[in-house]
């Protein structure tokens, strides 16, 4: 194919095909749409005002690396205003997490932006490995997933930050699309493709990247240079979710607007009012004080199953029941440090909660 | 943030492999046989299958039949009786073929014989009791041809095997229609549309993202075959093949629902085939209609053969059977499949890419199907609509070339980069908006009178894509302007011609004021194209 | 070895017969015992690619001589490898039949029957219904 002027700027010569239009365009222009995209989906949600201090989740994976990345760009570029810091969290798996934390205190340096790393361990008094070494590895990513959310929000309180911003990516949304559709989960369905989720007192968390191909984050990173940790998690993914990922990746080769497309889809549509009706309200966790569905959050549950040596307990219903049959947790029980919201929640606060997907 | 290359893990995330049917095979419903089907999860002898297909079937179709004010929850007290007649679609495959059978069986046969308990099959009460009356005056069913789409393939005229299958049944009509009518307009006179003055047919160029309208130049061979042809080959995907084609057939079935006074339109969508449909619409930007992939009524825009405003319910009473059941129904019930031809490259589609998804986990899960379904029923759409789409005459949302334009830069020209977004540093100067060779300035655009599926159908691009967009470079500008389907043309005239008529009514409101403008910019530009009336 | 020939009826039908010579009703007899592995008797009409897409099925692996009595996963391959005479992905797919075939033993679901390790009798009657043929 003969070389091709850019089909944005007509000036320079084209360099790559974009994966979310197809136009060959070139670096420059590519570099410019992706920032300004992300531009546009943070001042069309108004998601931040000057002040604010906002963590970024950064795991020193490819979104967080470039999220971290852009954000420090744009700031600068149209004067957001914003304090921004670095918010790790380490899960404590041997060698999964050791070289991406490195990256992460490198984007520390190289940003100048300030880093907190809060571990499972010291929250939870319990590793990953720990716990794998009990629950096995068919479970371990509810646990993963439970904690991790906790943690990235009492990491934030403790910054005393606004706002987290996470990596989260077209790709990933337009699969929660899907899964959520697959799974019947009405209620993750209907804000899953919301950019924002936050109630009256919790922390704002947002998805800067919501329409960012994650194609496109690699093909950032790699023209920029920004080094990542691409290291897949030595514990494994489950099945099912697998098939939507690879269902989804097939689409878009296909159509490669089919992410976007399916991320429209999402935002199109609503749960009738009538269902909405019969959905479970939100409270707060009676142990640790952490936004919940139920009298104890997901966290306390699955803690209080490990250190009871029933690690299932909050993973079937069956296993809940056998767990309260043998009598209340006991006193001495180990347990999370009771969760205050930045902004000083009361205990009883009606929040709305975000699917960490 | 998928760092973990897993990104929501959730309890609710695993699905575990359950047995393929629950703990015992004697049937869930007797009790007593020994089982022969096992339906997500539960197992049934063949005695007990056939009324509980029954039953599926008709508690899906029974409470669409009578008009609304008659029908109220609960039992249902009155007697069945719709407005007007009965069409079924009907494609030769497997969910038509057991949707048409099930017809007769509860609602057509049953006009001569009733079947009573002591097996003598005189009608109960004589054939002048109301309960004997048909609870529609005539039914159809209708077909469409769909080889003409295929000129390449060499697939074979079906029309006589389906002809058929209909004439098995008595009591129904065959309408026969084929995929080019879409282009024709004596086929859309005849189901009551204007009569249109061939010279004034619009055109639009797909080879170009901005669906510029043209007056469509004829050569020697005009016909609708040839025309439907040219459509299909100018459409920039296989995706936007097959999903122009369901439309297609679609509308020429709810026309033709219209020119024969029907209430209903049936179609034979099993619970899986609506799981692939829900799935692929939402796949390809339809999640604003995903209520009306599993059933709509549907207005049309015309009044129809008779005159009479009327509204046309589409139902689908297959929506609780799943392929499997219709494939055990057709098996034990000796029923003949015409069957549909496989088509090259339909896999590589997102309807095909779909199919086969869904299709796999239906095997390996069985209840998500169902699970699809019923979440999809619980969704509605967010905003109300402001207009229909000309293209698939469903409700279409406002707003979605501003979302488009702010979530994929496509130029920098676009109403987007003239807020204080700086131009890239490596760009000197403002950018001259492309030249579009083909067209005046005044060209006016196809793009605000679609709903966000079609216009993604029309301009979403693959780097598989089709060989055309190479071709076209070359080519003059009656080579790239592509014929339309009857009723967009007939209703882009319409604003033209009778510029005072429905089309501005349609257009009221501040958020269709940009349409305003293309509409005034449309009849510009076609204007010495137009006769006198 | 001392084997027994089942004699099976087995029917096509919703256009698998199409891929069957286009006949729905076919009679075949297989051996009661067979290898582990699913490897039918040597055919030169099976082509060598079609054989390895479906593993473990190997030429190699026969020689190990282990048998099991003949069940559905078995005749599967038998009638892939002796009665199919195209596409042999519209039929098979990762040892099994393919996502959306009905398969019916002696009228009963296979799910109900331990699906493909089923083990066959003299004389059972054995469908396969596709059910991809459209709405």
């Amino acid at each position: 194919m003969p070389p091709r002027n850019c089909a944005l700027c007509a000036n320079a010569r084209a360099m790559l095909k974009r994966p979310k239009t197809g136009q060959q365009i070139c670096r420059g222009c590519f570099f410019y749409v992706f920032e300004t995209e992300v531009h546009n989906t943070i001042t069309e949600a108004k998601l931040f005002k000057p002040g604010d201090k906002v963590a970024i989740g950064a795991s020193g994976g490819k979104d967080s690396t470039v999220l971290a990345h852009v954000m420090k760009t744009l700031n600068e570029r149209y004067q957001y205003g914003l304090d921004l810091f670095l918010l790790s969290i380490d899960e404590g798996i041997t060698g999964y997490r050791d070289d991406s934390l490195e990256t992460v205190k490198r984007n520390q340096q190289q940003y100048d932006i300030p880093l907190k790393i809060l571990s499972y361990d010291e929250l939870y008094g319990w590793t990953m490995d720990a716990i794998v070494s009990q629950v096995g590895k068919k479970n371990n990513c509810t646990f993963c997933g439970v904690f991790r959310r906790q943690a990235l929000d009492r990491g934030a309180a403790t910054l005393g930050v606004d706002h987290i911003v996470t990596g989260h990516n077209a790709d990933d949304i337009a699969e929660t699309v899907l899964m959520n559709i697959m799974r019947g989960d009405i209620a993750r369905l209907g804000r899953c493709t919301l950019i924002c989720t936050q109630g009256e007192d919790t922390i704002k968390r947002s998805k800067p990247f919501k329409y960012a191909y994650e194609k496109e984050i690699v093909m950032y990173a790699y023209f920029k240079k920004l080094d990542y940790f691409s290291t897949e998690c030595i514990y494994s993914p489950d099945a099912y979710r697998g098939h939507a990922r690879v269902f989804l990746k097939d689409l878009e080769a296909a159509r490669p607007s089919a992410i976007i497309d399916i991320i429209h889809s999402g935002e199109a549509f609503e749960v009738r009012e009538e269902v909405k009706a019969t959905q479970k309200v939100q409270q707060t966790c009676q142990r640790c004080g952490y936004m919940s569905s139920n009298e104890l959050c997901k966290a306390c549950t699955l803690l209080e199953g490990l250190e009871r040596g029933m690690a299932n307990s909050a993973i079937t219903d069956r296993a809940r029941k056998k767990l309260d049959a043998e009598g209340p947790a006991p006193d001495n029980l180990r347990t999370i440090p009771f969760y205050r919201a930045p902004s000083a929640a009361g205990p009883n606060a009606s929040i709305a909660v975000e699917a960490p997907s | 943030m998928s760092s973990c290359g897993n990104p929501a893990v959730e309890a609710e995330a695993l699905m575990s492999r359950r047995l393929k049917f629950d703990k015992s095979r004697s049937c869930v419903k007797c009790k007593t046989n020994v089982g022969n089907i096992v339906i997500r999860h539960a197992v049934y002898c063949k005695d007990c299958f056939t009324p509980l297909q029954t039953t599926k079937f008709k508690r899906s179709l029974e409470p669409s039949i009578n008009p609304a004010s008659a029908s109220t929850s609960g039992p249902r007290r009155t007697k069945l009786k719709a407005t007007g007649n009965l069409l079924i679609g009907f494609s030769g495959g497997l969910g038509s073929t057991v949707l048409l059978d099930l017809v007769s069986r509860c609602y057509i046969s049953s006009n001569e014989t009733v079947e009573n308990v002591d097996g003598n099959s005189k009608p109960r009460g004589g054939t002048k009791h109301p309960r004997n009356q048909s609870v529609w005056m005539e039914a159809r069913a209708c077909y469409v041809e769909m080889c003409g789409a295929f000129p390449e393939s060499g697939m074979r005229d079906r029309t006589d095997e389906v002809r058929k299958a209909v004439e098995r049944y008595n009591g129904f009509e065959f309408v026969s229609l084929r995929i080019e009518d879409a282009f024709d307009s004596r086929w859309w006179a005849s189901v009551g549309g204007r009569d249109q003055i061939r010279e004034r047919d619009l055109g639009v160029d797909l080879s170009d993202e901005e669906l510029l309208l043209s007056s469509l130049q004829h050569s020697s061979d005009s016909s609708p075959l040839a025309a439907l042809q040219k459509y299909l080959s100018s459409l920039p995907t296989t995706t936007a093949t097959q999903s122009s084609l369901t439309a297609l057939t679609r509308l020429l079935l709810l026309y033709t629902a219209l020119a024969t006074s029907s209430s209903h339109l049936l179609l034979g969508t099993t619970l899986t085939g609506l799981s692939i449909g829900l799935i692929s619409g939402v796949a390809m930007g339809g999640g604003f209609v995903v209520r009306e992939e599993a059933g709509e009524e549907w207005e049309p825009r015309i009044s129809g053969l008779a005159g009479e405003e009327r509204r046309i319910k589409v139902v689908r009473p297959l929506q609780d059977m799943g392929m499997k059941e219709c494939a055990a129904w057709v098996w034990w019930n000796g029923l003949e499949v015409v069957g549909k031809e496989n088509v090259v490259g339909v896999k590589q589609g997102i309807g095909g890419l779909t199919k086969d998804f869904i299709v796999g986990l239906e095997r390996d899960y069985p209840s998500t199907v169902s699970t699809i379904a019923r979440t999809c029923a619980k969704l509605a759409p967010k905003d109300a609509a402001v207009e229909r789409c000309v293209m698939c005459e469903r409700p279409a949302q406002r707003g979605v070339q501003d979302w488009k334009a702010r979530i994929s830069i496509r130029s920098f020209n676009s109403p987007e980069s003239e807020m204080s977004i700086p131009l890239p540093p490596h760009i000197q100067s403002a950018i001259p908006p492309p030249s579009h060779p083909h067209h005046s300035s005044f060209s006016p655009s196809l793009t605000p009178l679609l709903c966000y599926g079609c216009h993604t159908t029309l301009t979403s691009r693959s780097s598989r894509g089709t060989a055309l967009q190479s071709k076209n470079l070359s080519k003059s500008l009656t080579d790239v302007i592509a014929p339309l389907p009857v009723w967009v043309s007939s209703r882009l005239l319409d604003s033209v011609v009778n510029p005072g008529g429905e089309m501005r009514d349609d257009l009221g409101g501040d958020a269709w004021q940009s349409k305003k403008m293309d509409v005034k910019e449309m009849r510009d530009a076609v204007k010495d194209f137009l006769l006198e009336d | 070895m001392s084997t027994l020939l089942l004699s099976l009826k087995i029917e096509f039908s919703g256009g698998l017969e199409l891929l069957f010579s286009n006949q729905r009703s076919h009679r075949v007899q297989i051996p009661s015992i067979v290898p582990i592995d699913n490897s039918t008797s040597p055919s030169a009409a099976v082509p060598a690619s079609d054989i390895s897409m479906d593993l473990p099925t190997s030429p190699q692996s026969t020689d190990t001589g282990k048998t099991k009595a003949a069940d559905i996963t078995y005749l599967m391959y038998y009638l892939r490898d002796h009665l199919l005479k195209e596409r042999v992905e519209l039929f098979m797919e990762g040892g099994t039949v393919r996502p959306g075939i009905l398969v019916l033993i002696n009228d009963t679901d296979w799910e109900l029957e331990g699906e493909g390790e089923y083990i066959l009798k003299d004389r059972d009657e054995v469908v396969f219904i596709s059910t991809l043929h459209g709405g």
